[in-house]
This record gives C-alpha cells, sequence and structure tokens, in this order.
C-alpha cells in the first residue's frame, strides 16, 4: 500500500484543521443524543423484552416479526417521519422541536429500539428456565425474578446496548433530517454530529478532514465499548 | 402436620396428574415420596412449594390454606418452604451470592440496594457474609467455596450449594426433588448426612426420589406414588417389610415394572 494516504493523515493530525471549541461541541453532540437515545431505548425495550418473553398473549409472534423488521427499517424514512411529527402540522408541532436535539434524540429512539428489544429479547429467552424456577422457590417475588432474568441475560443486553449505540451514533440520514446540521455564528454545533459533519466534509471534497472526524468517531465508539465491556462484568464464566 | 395437602388434584388439559392426593409432613421428621419416573413426584412437590395451585383440594402450611389467602399472605407462606430441583440452576455468581439469595429478597430494598452497591464496587466482604451462608455451607460441606463463581462447581458440588441455598433461610419445610440422582457416592451420603440435620433442626422434610434404598437410609415416612395418586403411607420399615396395598407390595419388591 502507498504511504501517500497516511502520511496525509499524518500530517493532517499533526495540523488538528479544527477550531478545538467546534470539534468539542460536535463531540459533545453526537454523545449527548445518542447515549440519552440509547439510555431511553434501552429503558423501555428490556422491559418491553422480558413482558414479550415471558407473557402469552394473542399476536405475540407479529409482534416479535414487527420488532425484527424494525432492525431493518430505513433511517431516512425515520428521519422524515420523525420530522412530518414535530413539524407544526404534526402531532409533537407544539414542542416546537424541528431541528433540535430533541428531535435528534427522538429519531436516534426509534431507529436504536428495535435492536436493543431484539437483541435482549433473544438473551432474555435463553435464560434456563430452572433459573428463574429456583428464584421464584427461594421466595423472590414476580419483581426479583426479572432483575435475576436481567442478570443472567447482562452480557446479551450488554451486547444489545452497544448495537443500539453502534446504530445511534453511526446514524446519518435521519439526524441530518430532522436536526439540520446547524452550527452556530460562535463555531459551536447546535445539531451537527461527527457523522453530519463527516459527510459535509466529504461532500466538499475534504477526505483528509472527514476521514481524521471519522477516525474520531471510531475512537469514541471504542471507548464506549470499553465502558460497556467494563461496566458489564467482563466474560460470561460457566 | 406443617405441610399438607388434602385432596387435591391436578390435570394439564385432558391428563390427569394427580387424583386426591392427601399427604403431609411433621416438624422435624423426613418423608420420602417414591415411586416410579413420571409419576407425578415433582407435580406433588411443584404443589407443596405453593408455586402450582391445584384443580382441587387444598395445600395447607400450618393450618393455612396457601391459596384460599391473598397473594402477599401466600409470598409469606411460600417463603417458608424451601425447594431444591432436580437440577442445581445455579446463578451466573458466586456461591455466597448465590447461597444468600433467599436472605437478600427477604431484606428492604434499602438494605438490597445497598448490597448491590457494595457487590460493584468489588467481590463481596468474606467478612460481611451472613453467618446464616456459612453456616449453610458447612452443613454441606463446602464452607471453603464462598467466594467460588458457581461455574467453576463440579455437578455434585453445585447441587450441594443448590441445598445449601435453600438451607440459608431456615424454612420450616423443605422439599427435595430426587436430591442425588447422578451424584457419586460421596455426594449422596453428604446430601443424606444433610437431611439428617435439617430434620434435627425441626424442619419438615420431604424428598421425592426413585431410589428404595435412599428411602429406607432417611425417611421416617414413606409415600408410595402408583399411576397419579398415593398408594400408601406409613412408617418407611412397615412400608417396605408389610405394605397394606397389593401394588405397593410389588413395586417395592421389584414385581411392578413401569
Amino acid at each position: 500500500m502507498s504511504p501517500g494516504p497516511v502520511a496525509a493523515l499524518g500530517a493532517l493530525l499533526l495540523q488538528f484543521p479544527f477550531d478545538p471549541v467546534y470539534l468539542r461541541s460536535i463531540v459533545r453532540v453526537s454523545l449527548y443524543v445518542s447515549c440519552v437515545a440509547v439510555a431511553l431505548s434501552t429503558a423501555v425495550s428490556v422491559p418491553f423484552a422480558l413482558l414479550v418473553a415471558f407473557t402469552d398473549f394473542p399476536g405475540k409472534r407479529l409482534l416479535t416479526s414487527v420488532v425484527n423488521t424494525g432492525m431493518g427499517f430505513p433511517s431516512v424514512v425515520v428521519g422524515l417521519v420523525v420530522l412530518f411529527a414535530v413539524s407544526n402540522q404534526g402531532p409533537l408541532g407544539p414542542l416546537d422541536l424541528v431541528f433540535t436535539t430533541e428531535a435528534m434524540i427522538v429519531s436516534q429512539f426509534v431507529l436504536a429500539a428495535p435492536p436493543i428489544t431484539a437483541i435482549s429479547l433473544a438473551a432474555v429467552s435463553a435464560v434456563d428456565d430452572g433459573v428463574r424456577d429456583a428464584a421464584r422457590a427461594l421466595g423472590g417475588t414476580r419483581l426479583d425474578v426479572a432483575l435475576v432474568t436481567v442478570t443472567e441475560a447482562r452480557y446479551g443486553i450488554a451486547t444489545a446496548v452497544l448495537a443500539g449505540f453502534g446504530r445511534a451514533i453511526s446514524e446519518v440520514g435521519s439526524v441530518l433530517i430532522v436536526g439540520g446540521n446547524i452550527v452556530g455564528s460562535d463555531g459551536v454545533s447546535r445539531t451537527r454530529t461527527l457523522t453530519t459533519a463527516i459527510q459535509l466534509e466529504a461532500r466538499q471534497g475534504r477526505y483528509e478532514t472527514a476521514l481524521l472526524l471519522g477516525a474520531v468517531l471510531v475512537c469514541l465508539v471504542l471507548l464506549v465499548n470499553a465502558a460497556v465491556v467494563r461496566f458489564g462484568g467482563g466474560r460470561v464464566r460457566r | 402436620m406443617i405441610l399438607r395437602t388434602r385432596g387435591v388434584s391436578l390435570a394439564y388439559g385432558s391428563e390427569s396428574v394427580l387424583r386426591d392426593v392427601s399427604v403431609g409432613v411433621d416438624r422435624g421428621e423426613v418423608l420420602a415420596v417414591i415411586g416410579p419416573s413420571g409419576v407425578g413426584k415433582t407435580t406433588l412437590l411443584g404443589l407443596l412449594s405453593l408455586a402450582v395451585a391445584p384443580d382441587r383440594g387444598t395445600v395447607e402450611l400450618d393450618g393455612t390454606d396457601a391459596w384460599a389467602a391473598g397473594e402477599s399472605e401466600r409470598l409469606a407462606l411460600r417463603r417458608r418452604v424451601g425447594m431444591v430441583f432436580q437440577e442445581a440452576s445455579l446463578f451466573d455468581a458466586s456461591v455466597a451470592r448465590n447461597v444468600s439469595y433467599g436472605l437478600r429478597v427477604r431484606r428492604s430494598w434499602p438494605e438490597r440496594v445497598r448490597d448491590g452497591l457494595r457487590s460493584l464496587v468489588g467481590s463481596p466482604d468474606a467478612e460481611a457474609v451472613d453467618s446464616a451462608v456459612r453456616e449453610a455451607l458447612d452443613v454441606v460441606g463446602l464452607g471453603d467455596s464462598l467466594d467460588r463463581h458457581a461455574g467453576s462447581l463440579s455437578g455434585g458440588e453445585a447441587r450441594r450449594v443448590s441445598f445449601a441455598r435453600a438451607l440459608a433461610y431456615d424454612p420450616d419445610v423443605f422439599l427435595l426433588d430426587e436430591p442425588t440422582s447422578d451424584l457419586d457416592p460421596r455426594n449422596t451420603a453428604v446430601v443424606e448426612d444433610a437431611v439428617r440435620r435439617a430434620s434435627q433442626r425441626g424442619i419438615g422434610v420431604v424428598v421425592a426420589s426413585h431410589d428404595m434404598h435412599q428411602a429406607e437410609r432417611v425417611a421416617d415416612r414413606v409415600a408410595v406414588m402408583l399411576d397419579d395418586g398415593i398408594a400408601e403411607v406409613g412408617p418407611t420399615e412397615r412400608v417396605f417389610a408389610d405394605p397394606d396395598d397389593e401394588r405397593t407390595r410389588k413395586f417395592v419388591s421389584g414385581e411392578l415394572v413401569y
């Protein structure tokens, strides 16, 4: 491989062609939007997965299929639907959310919830019935049994959260539509994220800068992965 | 009787699993429920553990009909019964966390949150482990295994931990489903000794087993289950030596093969 692009990227790193305030602000917006969206998705998806896994009701299979289909839902379509919802004519119009980080959170919530639900559902369904029976027989309430199930499935749920975070932070289409990729006159990002900044730099032909932002994004994802693995308790021991 | 069923019946769909079963255990007594595999012994233990409601009849703990009681009262009754399943089904945690589970779910939520935060910070402090956990593990000969992970235990050790897990919160009644199937003689001896020690502490013990020799070794009384009901209940020695019921005689002599 020619050392040309690598050397160019190295030189670019040394030059650091960003205003630190600008770079910090797009990293902050990216992390804020993705983390809040994933936290909300997890808070909804994991109890929902428990409910679906351990309750029998008509249409359960259909609902599971809908959740699985949601994993492949086009993000641009989600962005359009959310934009309609938050526009003046939409049901969330009075909240005045167009081109705000809150609207971006809504669209990322919609995108992150299906993978978190589907992977959590698979993880909690795989928990041995005997373990749940034991928790109940040892005096556990329904809540205790649910907590034991989540604890046993924690590595799968951590994977689900990482998959949801990966989908949210790498998302371009919907955040561009509902966020508007806005930077204030003070050079601070309002709704610009790392991905929309990369898209903008690439469109303007500044590929090295786009690559550098891409490297920052990859580093962020790696850091979040490492944190989840660390606090999730590491590997399964059986 | 501390725990008893009166005329309980249970069916899964059109298939009758238990029919008109009346059986009970006293404090400090060991009752063995013997019978061939698939006869309904596990289902009977499920009823006695108050996890399953009968279609007909009553299950009474200390004179209280569990299924006539409200949900919170039934939970309180259920917490006086210890159940050990055929499979160890340990939690993916340390031996100490497994054995302390029954104690933890009986604590208030603030105490449990504090306990949870402590375990997040690091491994549980050996000094802070409840003495009941140590005692229960001592009974099954695993007093030095507090910090081992459940996944590192042998099959026999895991079964002994599941036994200690139910013993730690000092139940009034102890139910064991095939407690020594697949265990080697050494582990079998440890479990049978633990059964005797539990009964000496005043705990009523019900052991479901297809092993008639084990019933002879540990039980004060024997209930023989054949088909979907109790064929005979009586003192162990008498049931094996001189059964009243003809089917029981054939079963204990090995003539009645299932």
